[in-house]
């Protein structure tokens, strides 16, 4: 297949005495839709974590285009290309819906700290440039953000409406990697069945993306490529249909028995 | 009747901001003219005097406290660094007389530098901790000033600070102060609206809305809130050095730990994270004491007849500092349950306390689920 964006090999992240994740080793492909599934617990959110370096692998190691992110900061991570959302909303949510966007290019942008007491002309093109580039994404999302509701103050959205910020917000870096933690969590099947066009075509964009997803309509309807683990560890990878159907992957969801009812 | 008022309070609401910002300093610029012209006691033009001190750093404070989130409880220390500098480097005492240039440049420069040698260990902490911390550097400042007799001269303080020399004009009179300070304040106003609506600003208040998501949005919290804490020191500092001048006597009592307190309860009166607000909450709890010891030794007994109340005025005028800490009280009180978004808050802000309709109702519940909820996403 084609370059690979994300190499995690063999990371472990222990918790005590918990091995949250134990030696996974996975690859994200350019311009994929990869969805991580598996039960509660199973280590999925840590790998993001670990992605994303709120937490620094015990072992291994975690490269992003060859080059290795293990042991970064977030906002390091983050200029690297890597960008997410969260399975709880992490909207900043006094600040308008359009501010929330343009914090995302901050590591795109780099006006110091006296252009901006200033306003030197080089801060203000950029400024004028960083709120077109958050314009231009919020326009990818048409109708729920457009005019007004730009300046409104975050929290004043809907629940559905708050979800696509987040994923606004994570793409105004123009990551190379976009993370998404459960993007269709506690939305109705009408708002599922739209967010997962929305994530495919981001994927028809050329977004690589990378999420954790327990509606199997989404995982089925939009992922190219899907990994289940458990325990933190992989117990099956493949397209969306032949990991639904692995044994192991049932047992994990089902316990043995279910698994044995199944067959 | 009530019509005229509504339609009044409206047309107020659509002008434009600026109007207003210029009305407040149309009002702070002919406020001392009106002693000039003998209708006001010299009194009133001192306390607006110290009341621009004390916006300086309300508006300084504004920028840990209010934009970036960071509960500072040390503030004062940096306003004493500043008007010890200027006291050290212009006055008999060291036998030193500096230029007023180079002595404000140097008074940002240490209390900025003090700042960051500060923040270096205690920005990593988080809520209550930094408070504390930041609260015992505070009170280590005033301790150290109160020790170090050979520079300080400890509790006796430095005298005979001399007054400054701007481009050849002396600044002595209370008059020539409020003016330089109310110079100091419009400047430091443009530089932190600047600021605050740059990506730094932005970086500051994803900072306080969520640390982690600004992490992962790119924003680095050490470098980010240094900057904030370095540049609110400087601000301090810069009112440090004019008060210093202006008292021509400082001493460690000026420093103590209530100063700091005060200062946040203008930050917090006025509305956090908001310019205007730290304005506002600095004029209103500054003055309003004073008018109201003002109101019961003079006004009322002179309206009234002298026997107006003898004990209350003698208490006034004997005891007032004990009174001023329990009308700063009352006046917190009365705010938290009438207005507690502050007095010119933010506009986002402002919705967001009163609930105004229902889908931020549910916000509100949305939020303090998440809040019960904690950090459940960061756990396995």
């Amino acid at each position: 297949m084609s370059d690979v964006v994300l190499d995690f090999r063999s990371a472990t992240k222990s918790f005590g005495g918990l091995k949250a994740v134990d030696g996974l080793s996975f690859q994200v492909y350019q311009g994929e839709i990869l969805s991580l599934i598996g039960p509660n617990g199973s280590g999925k959110t840590t790998t993001f974590n670990l992605i994303t370096g709120l937490y620094e692998p015990d072992s291994g190691d975690i490269l992003l285009k060859g080059e290795s992110i293990a042991g970064l900061r977030p906002d390091q991570i983050h200029r690297k290309g890597i960008s997410r959302t969260f399975q709880l909303l992490r909207l900043f949510s006094n600040m308008t819906v359009l501010e929330n966007v343009m914090v995302g290019t901050h590591s795109h942008t780099s006006a110091g700290i006296f252009s901006s007491a200033l306003r030197l002309p080089k801060m203000r093109r950029e400024e004028v440039r960083a709120t077109a580039k958050a314009k231009e994404i919020l326009d990818m999302f048409p109708g729920r953000f457009s005019g007004g509701r730009q300046s409104q103050p975050a929290y004043s959205l809907s629940y559905a409406n708050r979800r696509r910020l987040e994923i606004a917000r994570a793409l105004a870096s123009d990551p190379s990697l976009l993370l998404l933690d459960e993007p269709v969590a506690g939305m109705n099947p009408a708002e599922t069945r739209e967010v997962m066009e929305q994530i495919k075509d981001l994927r028809d964009r050329g977004y690589t993306i990378l999420m954790i997803e327990h509606d199997m309509n989404v995982i089925m309807g939009a992922s190219d490529r899907v990994i289940a683990m458990d325990h933190g560890v992989k117990i099956a990878e493949g397209d969306p249909t032949t990991v639904a159907n692995d044994p192991a992957v049932v047992e994990a969801y089902l316990g043995r028995r279910g698994a044995d009812a199944a067959s | 009747m009530a019509n005229v008022f509504s339609g009044m309070g409206q047309r107020l609401r659509q002008a434009p901001r600026w109007t207003f910002s210029l009305a407040a300093l149309v009002l702070a610029i002919t406020f001392p003219l009106l002693e000039q012209a003998g209708l006001m006691d010299t009194l009133w033009l001192r306390l607006g005097t110290r009341t621009l001190v004390y916006v300086l750093l309300a508006l300084g404070l504004n920028l840990v406290l209010g934009e970036t989130g960071l509960l500072h409880l040390g503030y004062v220390a940096f306003f004493a660094v500043g008007a010890y500098t200027t006291a050290i480097l212009s006055s008999p005492r060291l036998g030193y007389h500096w230029n007023f240039w180079a002595i404000m440049g140097l008074a940002i420069a240490v209390s900025s530098l003090f700042g960051f040698v500060v923040g270096f260990p205690t920005l990593r902490l988080r809520g209550d901790y930094l408070a504390i911390v930041t609260l015992a550097f505070g009170e280590i400042t005033r301790i150290t000033f109160n020790n170090w007799e050979s520079v300080t001269n400890g509790p006796g303080g430095i005298p005979g600070i001399y007054p400054p020399v701007i481009f050849g004009w002396l600044v002595d009179k209370p008059i020539e102060f409020y003016y330089l300070l109310l110079i100091a304040v419009v400047l430091v106003v443009i530089v932190l609206t600047n600021i605050k609506n740059s990506r730094i600003g932005r970086a500051w208040n994803a900072l306080r809305e969520d640390e982690i998501a600004a992490n992962h949005a790119g924003v680095r919290s050490m470098g980010m809130k240094m900057l904030a804490v370095v540049i609110s020191s400087g601000i301090a500092g810069l009112a440090g050095a004019i008060f210093a001048y202006y008292q021509q006597f400082i001493n460690p009592t000026y420093f103590i730990f209530m100063q700091s307190v005060i200062v946040v309860c203008m930050v917090v009166l006025g509305g956090m994270g908001s310019i205007p607000g730290a304005i506002a909450g600095a004029v209103v709890l500054d003055m309003t004491p004073e008018v109201i010891r003002q109101v019961f030794t003079n006004w009322l007994p002179s309206a009234l007849g002298p026997d107006f109340l003898p004990q209350v005025q003698t208490a006034m005028q004997t005891d007032f500092d004990r009174y001023r800490m329990l009308l700063f009280g009352i006046i917190i009180v009365l705010m938290v349950i009438f207005r507690p978004e502050g007095l010119l808050p933010n506009a986002l802000w402002r919705r967001e306390v009163h609930e105004e309709d229902p889908r931020e109702a549910e916000h509100t519940r949305q939020r303090l689920f998440d809040f019960e909820e904690g950090h459940k996403d960061l756990e396995v």
